[in-house]
């Protein structure tokens, strides 16, 4: 079948305007670093940098990029590049630039002392002639000249200095100040992104490639920022509670390694403050989380799994765990105050919070249970039932043996989870602010019998025990000061403690399923 | 008969299939005449030492045939040795399985579709693909079959096209109503093409997916196992529309029936054991008188 | 054809559970029987002692795990299923108990603000009628307008981060990212979801609100702005997980058609995949606006704790008060009527993320039944 047009498979060589277009969206990522790092104060705005301000130099380099996209998206029009372009830009970008023109606009005109209706009407004229310089001509027209305008607008801004570094405008009405120290990074941000997502498409050479090209730059983009903060978070807390963590720490001796900070309270005796009580809490109320919600949860999973009717009965409670999963931590918090404490001596306690939290595990080993019960193959069963073994005997010894791996998993990252928790152990527990060592909770030395009601008794866990997610919340709340040496230190050290805990229960989750995961399919 | 490329073997062995032969048992091997079929007509896809390995798996073995163009060309053999493979190379959607490693040419009009800056995106309008399920998109039918012109930008219909005046509903219709009838459909669905595609039968869905696949005006159709997912009669409805279409595409389809293979096809691959292409010639002589006897094995049931 | 109307129906299968219960006591063994039955009574009689605050709860208790370990030894099929029955049973008592106890113990505050319509006295509606909270000073009054307005501000702004982000992440790893990558991202972004919310509101705390004060020369450092965003933050991880198997869910080879036909992998994943996953990833979002209604601590820390609706309404750069801010603050030093203001705002928190949960559940329940249909 012969074809009039035919395309050939591959595209003539276009490197050098693939590499000036790289370079220009590598330059954009450069930018837009280089911003957030001017916008946390990294760096300033008004630093020189070869004689002018990085402000200056900023608004150089988004000149540069938006007259870059701009040749880009001309040199394909008049045909020096061969690329894709399909007949228009697209509603994606043609929204895109609407909205941002309008915005552009609307603002501009404000600054000129133009009255709300008369902005919304610049507004909406400029926004309408970006729609039609995006969606009227061809794609790389309508896809680069909008944003390299924008670019090339916050460029002559800066440059210009017309704002800069002693930029100021106060903000009536709403109590606050816009400075340029905000302003221009932020401005720079949004720039080099709109610019640097043209560039990719540029890049890619326009039509639905070059789209497919500048989706993945901004994705990847997301998930990198994504990734810095989580990493930028968990370093910043590590290197703010180092100092308070390690400090006196020791090796060698007659205990082989002293920890002050973990072994020690942080009564008047210590010599180094510690968290030791905060921790034992912390260990206690998983314990008994654990015990109470665990057996529970399993027990629910495997009848609703293996004993129940699949109907209405077990899509009711399907619902209602999945309520329960999603209730806030505090109603949960509220619920253990309401209910518990009045029959537990009336006062805030150790088990108060320990059922609490409980209450909050137990739908989470329970959907995790299910799913991993549920996961076990009908083969199993059907294998054992056919040798004659019985149904409970078979739960025991083939269903429940397969499920474990991902009770475990779920299991274990539940209980990161509630480690982490305050708002349940603030209503039902409480605790101290600076408890000393002798606060922990003896709960082992603690049981009591006796020979009149209630006949089971144990003070330690009726105390009001602090714990560590608490004790940080109580600090806080006592504005970081208190009878310790450094008790900002010791704040930070003790927010790394909890992050450490959590996050070891956490990796320790994600590692047995990966573990788990390999095993079964060796 | 066949005249065979006997070996005597010297020990006991197992090759890599599980297949043993016990020593001065004869082994056949592939006589490189027995695949160089050169069909009359222009070459459409020239397979040269096509190599495919999945890992340690060694699924393709230095397979080289020409496909000619404007006719139908069958590839037949047992379950997994190669025949869906090799038809996924070459539309390169093998390049999806990470695991794969491809040597070896495959050429489209004398231009290497695996050399360097090859295009996918051209590649595939030029070379479609139906696939042994059917596998229309959750939307309505005129969306299923107008997908690919839209998606390449030659079609405008959407918010945008109309606002600016640029769309073009009756080219679309058009469109759609000549790829409906092409491949047979348009009668059953001409009434309601804004129903989902989901809701037509089996073979009314795989004949929408080659609808689908004619809107995009591709030279060349692959076909793996079109027919395995449907009734008889929707089987022979396909195959009359495969020989309709050889008029004017080259279709070079996958099959596990040797009966289909041999009322529609103009020339035939075999493909045994591990990946190997071992005959490839005139339909009507691999089914009358094959020049290698695993082959006339195969024909003659004793194995596969 | 069926003559029998749905009340015979409905004792019909009234009347096969009791013969199906009758043949199952003639069939087991009675000391079996007895044992179950001690046990489960006991289990029950040990709740309501329990529930009645009694000093005898230890007896029944101790009576269930004497019978259940005995009937452990002889009769341990039957006690399992019974057990395991009763561990099901828990799950639904205590959402029972949750909801009780809650609208119980709000029940004063709702009353204290009545209000009247048409002559009416309606209960409660006086909280949404005004804008005043004070416990303290006359007149005594508890709005939860302020801190609905603020918990609306945070989630909006929560969402706005959340949502786009969460849901570029979640195809990141389901579409785009090859499997080396997939196996860093995925874990990250679970660890993500690991940091406690009291060490964001410390971080938030002790660095985001003063450098926020100084940086908009705002009075004091609490904003709805930066709170919404650390919130974001936090329910990022529920959107990306969620979304993320939906989007896993849909079948490769509609994938596989579209590229054959053309389409490069960004069309195939907005123009099917996305679609084909939309009910799931609606439910992702509505799930992630739960976490973040109900995120607690990180507000309470950051939050100036002043119970007022800004000036003007969508002022982000001050930040006061949510519900659940509300609720951790005021608890300690709350009695009376007071205390039963926190749990009417307690009731507004319960029942909002409840229907949430509820309509993610619907939508996803949807979704299954229909590429369950496709396939």
């Amino acid at each position: 079948m012969s074809r009039s047009t035919q395309t050939a498979l591959v595209r003539d060589d276009r490197t050098a305007y693939e590499a000036v277009a790289g370079l220009t969206v590598g330059l954009s990522g450069v930018a837009f670093t280089l911003a957030l790092a001017a916008l946390f104060d990294v760096v300033g705005i008004g630093d020189p940098v070869a004689g002018v301000s990085l402000s200056v130099v900023f608004g150089g380099l988004l000149l540069a990029l938006g007259g870059a996209v701009v040749g880009f998206g001309v040199a394909s029009r008049l045909g020096y590049v061969d690329t894709a372009p399909q007949p228009s830009a697209g509603v994606v970008a043609a929204g895109a630039f609407t909205a941002i023109w309008f915005a552009i606009g609307a603002v501009a005109s404000g600054a000129l002392g133009l009255g709300t209706v008369a902005r919304l009407g610049a507004g909406t004229a400029v926004g309408g002639a970006a729609f039609a310089a995006t969606a009227f001509p061809r794609e790389d027209i309508g896809s680069t000249v909008p944003a390299g305008l924008v670019a090339g607008l916050a460029g002559a801004l800066l440059v210009s200095g017309a704002v800069g570094p002693s930029w100021t405008q106060p903000l009536s009405g709403y109590n606050a100040t816009l400075f340029g120290d905000v302003v221009v990074p932020a401005t720079v941000l949004f720039a080099s992104l709109v610019v640097g997502w043209s560039a990719a498409k540029a890049y890619g050479g326009f039509g639905a490639r070059g789209r497919n090209v500048g989706a993945y730059v901004l994705i990847y983009l997301v998930v990198g920022s994504i990734l810095t903060v989580l990493v930028g978070l968990v370093a910043f807390v590590a290197a703010k509670g180092a100092p308070g963590l390690f400090n006196g720490v020791s090796v060698g001796g007659s205990t082989l390694v002293s920890w002050p900070f973990l072994t020690n309270g942080a009564g008047l005796l210590a010599d180094i403050a510690g968290v030791f009580p905060a921790l034992v809490g912390t260990v206690w109320l998983v314990i008994g989380a654990v015990l109470f919600a665990v057996p529970t949860g399993v027990g629910a999973a495997v009848f609703l799994s293996e004993y129940a009717e699949q109907g209405r009965f077990t899509s009711v409670v399907e619902v209602a765990t999945n309520g329960l999963w999603s209730t806030p931590s505090i109603v949960f918090g509220l619920f253990g105050a309401a209910f518990l404490i009045p029959r537990f001596g009336n006062q805030k306690s150790l088990i108060a919070g320990m059922l609490t939290l409980g209450f909050m595990l137990l739908p989470l080993v329970l959907i995790t249970s299910r799913e991993a019960i549920l996961a076990v193959p009908d083969e199993y069963r059907d294998a054992s039932a056919a040798l004659g073994v019985s149904k409970w005997q078979t739960i025991r010894s083939v269903v429940l043996p397969a499920a474990i791996p991902g009770v475990t998993t779920g299991v274990i990252l539940g209980v990161g989870r509630i480690a982490g928790e305050t708002a349940p152990i603030l209503l039902t527990m409480g605790g101290g602010v600076l408890p000393a060592k002798s606060a922990a909770p003896d709960v082992l030395g603690g049981f009591r019998l006796s020979a009149s009601p209630p006949f089971v008794s144990n003070p330690a866990l009726l105390e009001a025990t602090s714990a560590l997610p608490y004790q940080l919340y109580a600090l806080i709340t006592a504005g970081l000061s208190g009878n310790i040496q450094n008790p900002q230190e010791y704040a930070w050290g003790l927010a790394l403690t909890l992050l450490l805990v959590v996050l070891v229960f956490y990796a320790g989750g994600i590692a047995t399923r990966y573990y788990f995961r390999q095993k079964l399919h060796q | 008969m066949s005249q065979t490329d006997t070996t005597e073997t010297t020990a006991n062995r197992t090759d890599d299939q599980g297949i043993s032969t016990t020593a001065g048992e004869t082994v056949e091997t592939t006589r490189p005449e027995w695949t160089n079929y050169e069909a009359g007509g222009e070459t459409k896809l020239a397979v040269d030492d096509l190599d495919v390995h999945y890992g340690d798996d060694h699924a393709l073995k230095s397979v080289s045939m020409d496909i000619p163009e404007e006719s139908v060309t069958a590839l037949i053999g047992p379950s997994g040795c190669g025949k869906s493979t090799f038809l996924r190379c070459l539309n390169r959607m093998n390049d999806r399985i990470r695991a794969a490693r491809v040597d070896g040419s495959v050429e489209l009009d004398d231009e290497d579709i695996y050399q360097d800056g090859v295009d996918l995106v051209e590649l595939r309008k030029r070379v479609g693909m139906v696939f042994q399920s059917p596998n229309p998109f959750p939307k309505s039918i005129r969306e299923n079959v107008s997908y690919g012109p839209r998606k390449h930008g030659d079609i405008e219909t959407g918010l945008l096209a109309r606002l600016t005046g640029r769309a073009e509903p009756e080219r679309e219709e058009d469109l759609v109503e000549r790829s409906l009838e092409r491949a047979a459909l348009w009668e059953e669905v001409s009434d309601r093409l804004d129903d989902n595609a989901l809701g037509l039968s089996g073979g009314q869905q795989q004949r929408l997916c080659i609808a689908r696949c004619l809107a995009v005006d591709p030279e060349v159709i692959l076909m793996d196992e079109p027919a395995s997912a449907l009734d008889p009669i929707a089987t022979s409805k396909i195959e009359d529309l495969i020989e309709d279409l050889a008029q004017d595409y080259t279709v070079v389809v996958v099959t596990h029936s040797m009966q289909q293979a041999a009322r529609v096809s103009d020339q035939t691959a075999v493909f045994l054991t591990g990946g190997e292409l071992v005959e490839y010639d005139d339909t009507d002589k691999i089914f009358e008188n094959p020049e290698s006897q695993r082959v006339e094995d195969y024909i003659s049931g004793k194995f596969g | 054809m069926s003559f029998i109307t749905p009340k015979t129906d409905w004792r019909d299968s009234i009347d096969r559970r009791l013969t199906r219960t009758q043949e199952f006591i003639d069939d087991t063994d009675p000391a079996a029987l007895a044992v179950v039955a001690v046990a489960m009574g006991s289990l029950l009689a040990a709740f309501v002692g329990f529930l009645l605050a009694s000093p005898w709860t230890a007896v029944p208790l101790g009576a269930f795990l004497v019978a259940t370990g005995y009937g452990w030894v002889r009769h341990q099929a039957l006690v399992a299923r019974a057990v395991t029955f009763a561990m099901t049973t828990v799950t639904l008592v205590t959402l029972g108990l949750i909801v009780v106890f809650i609208f119980a113990e709000s029940i004063p505050a709702f009353q204290y603000e009545s209000a009247r319509v048409f002559g009416v006295s309606v209960p409660g509606l006086g909280m949404f009628a005004q804008a005043r909270w004070d416990a303290v000073s006359d007149p005594v009054r508890y709005s939860l307008l302020p801190m609905i307005h603020g918990t609306v501000m945070v989630t909006a702004i929560a969402t706005l981060v959340a949502a786009p982000l969460g849901v570029s992440a979640a195809l990141f790893i389901a579409e785009i990212a090859p499997p080396r990558v997939r196996e860093l991202v995925k874990p990250g972004i679970e660890v993500l979801a690991g940091i406690p919310s009291i060490v964001y509101g410390f971080i938030g705390f002790t660095v985001i609100n003063p450098w926020a004060g100084g940086a908009f020369a705002l009075n004091g450092g609490s904003t709805y702005l930066f709170v919404g965003i650390v919130v974001g933050l936090m329910a990022l991880p529920t959107v990306v997980s969620v979304a993320e198997d939906a989007l896993t869910s849909v079948p490769d080879v509609m994938k596989d058609g579209s590229l054959a036909l053309g389409a490069t992998d960004w069309q195939s994943m907005t123009a099917i995949t996305l679609p084909a996953a939309f009910s799931g990833v609606s439910a992702a979002v509505l799930l992630g606006v739960g976490r973040a209604i109900g995120e607690t601590m990180a507000a309470t820390v950051m939050l100036a704790g002043v119970p007022r609706i800004s000036e003007p309404l969508i002022n982000v750069f001050y930040g006061y008060e949510t519900l659940t801010s509300l609720i951790a603050r005021g608890y300690g030093s709350a009695n009376g009527v007071h205390e039963s203001a926190l749990f009417a705002a307690g009731v507004v928190l319960f029942v909002t993320v409840l229907c949430l949960s509820l309509a993610s559940q619907y939508i996803e329940a949807r979704m299954r039944r229909r590429l369950g249909g496709a396939e």
